[in-house]
């Protein structure tokens, strides 16, 4: 297939511009030309400095097609798009969440750099990008008073597990706003947020760990104060599931998330309840028919898990939710049901022996991994027992026992030896 | 004849006497070097009780893997056994005190002896600790990693990979303290290659029938040809 080659590209040093987009994710050509035609046909006379992986250099720059230049741009009253070279150097290098985090770190020196008014990073498999999912994000930053906008995907049931099982409604107990992908991937941000994240990255960091850029993104609006959007960008294609990996995307994942926790204590402490954000677009309905999902693997495996850490599980986990493990391994397939209640406490104990040190950190979040699975295997049978329509309402209830058990957390966050049922 | 006979045994008990008295200043300062030591290994034994008990040293150590305090009893937990080694120390001080106040040659030496090896007992002491640290950790991870990957022999893997790096380090020390050096290159060789050859007959038994039906797959499919039968694919994303 030829590919169609990117249109108008300014390749030179600019010294600002109004927005800057990353790209991320690995891209194919055709998508990327489509991607720079929808920011160059935007109505408003914007200076957009694109960035991407480098991929864009080699197979598209090399051969530019129109030769139009910034004032031709500004006289049609459309947007002017730049390249800017690839700032990430070594993408092959470190683990993947380290290099995720490079590469938004990154884009955000070049937003800040060009004092770009806004910033929008695209991490998603650009396979089912649209070319308009950029200025989707970004469009709230220049027409309201909007400092991050969100995703919401389109999701089936059994997609963004670890997302809507811990992320989402931690982040919406511990600091009180309904997000729904509080990590994105995709997202756009301030100049303002910008800056403050900035600012947080370079002052006194928690034990000299650093800030991950996606865990810190959400936590340091709200605790700013910052207005918060969300733009429905209907759905995402995910890569499959790699069972080895598991473990390992647990740990690169959750890991920055509970060194946030224990840098916002001050801030989370005082959030009580939560509220709703503010949502632009019209939500995406997707086919519910999800396929089956193997509960009994997962089953198993959190038996093991019981059977074998139990030695691990009990420097974490009180003698209470111990029992109530144990209870839960003897239940078969049928019965086999995690209470919310015991799954919010297991996320709030790890989390407060993560904080702690209690064991090695990255012993412990892999640890967490068969009792992530138990609550998996729960959820596929919840899902499977009442209907089509449930996921959002079981969701719903899970997120709403995280809220409930958020005194657990805040008295075992307070007071770690006193309190400990 | 018998005036002979009687002044050598007069000379004889008098030669003893008099080594024997020559002996009891040094018999003595080494009861008191002995009993002096007693006590100072008894208060310090008992501060440092006090103290690692305050800082919860126990429970520190097991969280780092070393055996749980409800594993071990009161009589032999962590914090006790380091009092104990240090009142030894402290006993075996005062000992070495007792007889070097003796200001024989062979005292002397003796001690020499044992100052040149304590060098020796330190290092292997070092090894024996941070082996010891080192095998946990590995143990721990190998057993949360075998156990992600849904072994059902994760425990025993984690047990053998724990032996086979402490084995490792008591022959390292061992080597260090030049303890029949001979006997114990050929202990560790059959220590180390039976644990070896242990795991892997228990790995490759319990993943005999995982390796049949790999092996069988890849005979069954001829190269480049696809896939007969269609994969259902997992629904499941986590991210």
């Amino acid at each position: 297939m030829e590919t169609e080659a990117i249109p108008q590209l300014v390749q030179e040093q600019i010294d600002s511009a109004d927005l800057v987009v990353g790209l991320i994710a690995q891209f194919d050509s055709d998508i990327l030309a489509k991607t720079y035609s929808a920011l160059q046909a935007l109505p408003d006379p914007l200076r957009i400095a694109v960035v991407d992986n480098g991929q864009a250099e080699s197979e598209a720059l090399a051969k530019p097609l129109a030769d139009e230049t910034e004032s031709t741009a500004a006289a049609k009253n459309r947007a002017t798009v730049f390249h800017l070279a690839s700032p990430w150097t070594k993408p092959e290098a470190g683990a993947p969440g380290v290099r995720m985090a490079a590469a938004y770190e990154s884009v955000f020196a070049v937003a800040e750099k060009l004092k770009a008014r806004g910033c929008c990073v695209i991490a998603s498999s650009l396979e089912n990008v649209t070319p308009g999912w950029a200025w989707q994000l970004a469009e709230p930053l220049f027409q309201g008073e909007v400092d991050l906008v969100l995703p919401h995907y389109a999701r089936r049931k059994f997609e963004g597990l670890l997302n809507n099982g811990i992320i989402a409604p931690l982040l919406r107990a511990l600091y009180g706003k309904r997000v729904n992908n509080p990590m994105g991937p995709d997202f756009a941000v301030s100049q303002r947020l910008l800056q403050k994240m900035l600012a947080a990255k370079t002052s006194r960091s928690v034990n000299g760990s650093r800030r991950h850029p996606l865990a810190s993104l959400t936590p340091t609006a709200l605790c700013e104060n910052l207005q918060l959007a969300e733009v429905h960008l209907g759905p995402r294609i995910y890569a499959p599931v790699d069972w080895t990996g598991l473990s390992s995307v647990l740990a690169d994942v959750l890991g920055p998330v509970f060194l946030d926790m224990e840098r916002n204590a001050p801030c989370w402490q005082r959030t009580r309840a939560s509220a709703t954000v503010r949502t632009i677009g019209e939500p995406v309905i997707l086919d519910t028919d999800a396929g089956s999902v193997e509960a009994a693997r997962m089953v198993e495996s959190f038996q093991l898990g019981n059977r074998e850490l139990q030695e691990i599980w009990a420097l974490v986990l009180p003698p209470s939710t111990l029992f109530e493990l144990r209870k839960l391994a003897r239940l078969s397939l049928e019965q086999f049901h995690m209470p919310d209640e015991l799954w919010v406490r297991i996320v709030y104990d790890f989390a407060l022996a993560h904080r702690l040190r209690t064991i090695n950190r990255d012993h412990l979040l892999r640890s967490m991994t068969p009792l992530y699975l138990a609550w998996v295997a729960s959820y596929a049978q919840d899902v499977k027992a009442s209907g089509v329509a449930s996921p959002e309402r079981r969701l719903e209830r899970l997120s709403v026992a995280y809220e409930v058990g958020k005194s657990y957390l805040v008295s075992r966050w307070r007071w770690p030896d006193r309190f400990n049922p | 004849m018998w005036q002979q006979v009687k002044q050598a045994l007069v000379d004889s008990t008098t030669r003893f006497l008099t080594r024997f008295v020559s002996l009891l200043p040094g018999l003595a300062a080494l009861i008191v070097a002995l009993f002096l030591s007693a006590i100072l290994a008894w208060i310090l034994a008992a501060i440092a009780r006090r103290l690692l008990t305050s800082l919860h040293f126990d429970e520190r150590l097991a969280r780092r893997g070393f055996a749980s305090p409800a594993e071990s009893s009161p009589m032999n937990s962590p914090t006790r056994l380091v009092s104990r080694s240090l009142a030894a120390l402290v006993l075996l001080s005062g000992f070495l005190i007792g007889i070097a106040a003796f200001d024989f040659q062979w005292t002397s030496l003796f001690i020499q002896s044992i100052i040149a090896y304590i060098p020796n007992v330190l290092a292997a002491c070092l090894l024996l600790f941070v082996g010891n640290i080192v095998a946990r950790f590995i143990a721990r991870s190998v057993l949360i990693g075998a156990v992600n990957l849904n072994l059902q022999y994760a425990r025993f893997l984690s047990i053998g990979i724990k032996w086979l790096v402490i084995v490792l380090t008591v022959a390292m020390a061992l080597e260090h303290l030049k303890i029949a050096p001979g006997v114990v290159e050929l202990a560790f060789g059959i220590l180390f290659g039976g644990i070896v050859l242990s795991l892997a007959l228990a790995v490759g038994l319990g993943s005999k029938e995982f390796v049949t039906k790999s092996l069988e797959r890849d005979v069954q499919k001829a190269p480049g040809e696809p896939r007969s039968e269609p994969v259902e694919e997992d629904p499941l994303r986590h991210l």
